[in-house]
């Protein structure tokens, strides 16, 4: 048990807590509270691992763009955006499927001991660039239509058109 | 720098995103018709689908045959995202099919209804997205093709913005493909700890050894629960009666017979195609793995034909119906991940072409019938087949093609379908059963239907089906697209119901390929 | 356990993260709630890229990790705003965004 074990551990625990507290908590503006705090926590997540663009990329688009999305999607949708929202009550099949997930996936990481840390390099971003816009290309690509067809589909359903 | 060579091969789909484009710069070009929306989508569909026939060998259209993918059924490198196969592009020809005659019916949409522009662009990017889906030779490739289909899809149910049916159905439809697709990626992730690599030359070709492997088996099964919501498998199917229900029908017919097809091709890819064949069933574990996912996809396939038929024998609602029915359906074509043999790939193969033209053909019928003023219940098709004879017919054909009776095209697929399943011989005999089964059950409701139709006179006094709302659109109130796409497929279904020979050869040499193609 | 470090630690992780992302999905009803715990699942996913490729033994192998988590991370960006904008269509015509309004969703 070293000091990245330990800080893996921390975070790890930081990740499901904050992840649980969104889901659960009373008020809408709590959870993106919660859930951006996620989203750090899983940035810091990847510095650990020394993929340091995913922890910026992560930085910037979920805890910065994501958030300030859900935010705004709160705040247009509710009129008092601190009503308290009643959660339906914890359906039995959905706690059984969860834990089912927990298990198998648990069964699968029990499975690996202690392999694995042998050693974590750091690429440089000038390597994943290459690979993200040479060799993956094409992932871009799918990427970029899948947005075009957010984008024109998105600003059509919301604009107050002329009809 | 852009190769010349690459653009060629992608000459269809460069030409659906060049319609796209067009709409919707037309969109912002001020008040146009919807028929130039129209004109401008099918000349995208039908250029695509002439490039992917020339490329596939049919003779008139050979001058074309350069423009498309020189390269077909030769292997690709594993480290190639993409790869040309014929079963590929004979499924690209099914989905700019099932694009056409979704495209050529929505013409008849009131022509006061907004955003046509955007409905066919959409309607264009989506069938992108599924032809990009037909050559993905890696896994996230494969998954974001399907992403983009979906993310079109999401927006074409909410295209009538100001019904909120609509925008519940795509509400709904939206949080399960989210589900959907983070269950895929999830399963991608593993697969890729399990292999080193997302490309699908490598992944599936064999087991790893010790953890691994129950890795890869659990990437696996979070891959085949995201799939399954995506074709509407028993029990990931709860969703599709909803949207297709809210739906305009227009885009329910798209649905079923359209972006569910590319889901069956994503599940051909990563369970069938190459890659899990050469895990032998028999000893060891990859071969006890392949044994028992054998077994599970046929679990799925017989759960999903019987829930799919009982629950459409109780449904009262014409388009909920055509919905369990389309459930049933997406059963049989199962068969063929199941057992996995040539012959049964190209019998689903044959099963999926002809869902294509039998329910795109019905879901395109109710539309009509509800522009004639036709309710949405079963009992109010009362006397339709007789006040509407011709829209009878088709409506009839279509329902015996799904039933499987002799003389439609829905008749040879499934003999062919159920004939490959009894030659693969052993418990898969049982399956072939269970299909003959089930559609003799099913005939029960389209038989319903039918009875309705003919035999049943409305209720005096309430005027009945198709003599309500007198609609202004040409050709007695049915609308000269929707008239076309009705008569095309109606044609199709008799003409490939007598003679299916030269097609059923294609899917058979092509099913053959794809089993070799890069392993 | 000893190390936690581990292939067995982040898959624990992912694991958790992912029955939490379900969970959500099949408890919740406030459409802002279904969208943060899809968002909690594909996180799971992008989890296993990332330290599936830290932990790669080659070069080529790692690249391609990190390259499918940068993509998985804009598309899940896109899809955010796809539903954010069926939402505020819904939100204008009926003025609530419960998913159990007229309809029900059950898995």
């Amino acid at each position: 048990m070293n000091l990245v074990d330990i800080a893996f551990l921390l975070l790890a625990a930081a990740a499901v807590g904050t992840a649980l507290l969104a889901l659960l908590v009373r008020e809408l503006v709590h959870t993106i509270l919660w859930v951006a705090g996620f989203f750090v926590v899983l940035a810091a997540l990847y510095f650990l691992a020394e993929a340091t663009f995913l922890g910026v990329l992560q930085l910037g688009v979920y805890a910065g763009a994501v958030t300030i999305l859900l935010l705004f999607g709160v705040m247009v949708t509710r009129r008092s955006i601190f009503r308290r929202d009643a959660a339906t009550g914890i359906g039995p099949t959905s706690v059984a499927l969860a834990a089912l997930v927990v298990l198998l996936l648990g069964a699968v990481a029990w499975r690996f001991g202690g392999t694995g840390a042998a050693g974590v390099t750091a690429y440089a971003p000038a390597q994943l660039s290459q690979a993200l816009f040479g060799t993956y290309g094409p992932w871009l690509l799918l990427v970029g239509l899948a947005m075009l067809a957010a984008l024109a589909g998105a600003i059509y359903l919301v604009r107050e058109g002329r009809e | 720098m852009i190769d010349t060579e690459v653009l060629g091969q992608f000459a269809p789909e460069i030409l659906l995103l060049a319609g796209t484009l067009l709409l919707f710069v037309l969109d912002r070009a001020g008040a146009l018709r919807r028929e130039l929306f129209g004109a401008v989508a099918l000349a995208a569909i039908l250029g695509a689908g002439a490039i992917v026939l020339a490329d596939l060998g049919v003779g008139f259209l050979a001058p074309l045959r350069g423009i498309g993918a020189a390269v077909v059924d030769q292997p690709v490198g594993a480290s190639a995202l993409y790869g040309f196969s014929s079963l590929g592009l004979l499924f690209q020809g099914i989905f700019l099919l099932a694009a056409f005659l979704v495209a050529l019916a929505a013409v008849s949409r009131p022509s006061d209804e907004p955003g046509a522009a955007v409905f066919y662009g959409l309607l264009l990017l989506a069938t992108l997205g599924m032809m990009l889906v037909a050559v993905a030779a890696d896994l996230i490739f494969l998954l974001l093709a399907l992403e983009i289909t979906a993310i079109a899809s999401y927006l074409l149910v909410a295209s009538p913005r100001r019904d909120p049916r609509a925008l519940e159905a795509a509400m709904k439809f939206y949080i399960i493909g989210a589900l959907s697709a983070a269950l895929s990626f999830f399963g991608a992730s593993l697969l890729y700890g399990a292999y080193g690599t997302t490309s699908l030359r490598v992944v599936g070709h064999s087991l790893p050894a010790g953890a691994y492997g129950d890795l890869a088996i659990a990437g696996f099964g979070f891959l085949l629960a995201g799939l399954a919501f995506e074709v509407t498998l028993v029990p990931f199917h709860m969703w599709a009666v909803d949207v297709y229900d809210g739906a305009p029908t227009e885009v329910s017919a798209f649905l079923a017979g359209g972006t569910k097809k590319a889901g069956f091709f994503a599940l051909f890819l990563v369970f069938v195609g190459p890659l899990l064949l050469v895990l032998a069933p028999g000893t060891g574990p990859a071969g006890t793995f392949r044994g028992s996912l054998d077994l599970t996809v046929a679990l799925l396939a017989v759960a999903t034909m019987t829930v799919g038929n009982v629950l459409a024998l109780f449904q009262s609602e014409m388009k909920r119906l055509l919905a369990y029915s389309s459930i049933s359906q997406a059963g049989y074509m199962l068969l063929g991940v199941a057992v996995a043999t040539a012959p049964a790939l190209a019998g689903a193969t044959f099963q999926i072409f002809a869902h294509v033209l039998l329910k795109a053909g019905a879901f395109l019928v109710v539309a009509a019938a509800a522009g004639l003023g036709v309710g949405p219940l079963v009992s109010d098709w009362k006397g339709f087949g007789i006040r509407r004879p011709a829209l009878g017919v088709a409506f009839g054909l279509f329902l015996l093609g799904l039933a499987g009776i002799p003389l439609t095209v829905g008749f040879f697929s499934k003999f062919v379908l159920f004939s490959a399943v009894v030659e693969a011989r052993g418990w898969f005999v049982w399956l072939a059963v269970a299909g003959v089964l089930n559609s003799a059950l099913s005939v029960f409701y389209y038989g319903r239907i039918l009875r309705t139709m003919y035999m049943e006179t409305p209720p005096a006094g309430s005027g009945g089906a198709g003599v309500g709302a007198r609609s202004s659109l040409a050709w007695d109130g049915l609308g000269y697209g929707r008239a076309a796409a009705i008569g095309i497929a109606a044609v199709l279904v008799v003409a490939l119901g007598i003679d299916p020979g030269p097609l059923l050869t294609a899917f058979q040499s092509a099913a053959t390929h794809f089993l070799t193609f890069g392993a | 356990m000893t190390d936690a470090f581990t292939t067995a630690g982040f898959l624990a992780l992912s694991g958790a993260l992912l029955a939490l992302g379900l969970f959500g999905i099949l408890t919740r009803r406030n459409f802002i709630l279904l969208l943060v715990s899809i968002e909690i699942a594909v996180n799971a996913a992008v989890l296993n890229f990332v330290y599936f490729a830290a932990f790669a033994p080659t070069t080529a192998e790692a690249l391609n990790g990190q390259s499918a988590a940068i993509v998985i991370v804009a598309l899940a960006a896109t899809e955010i705003a796809v539903g954010l904008a069926i939402v505020l269509g819904l939100n204008r015509l009926r003025g609530s965004i419960d998913v159990t309004g007229a309809t029900d969703l059950r898995l």
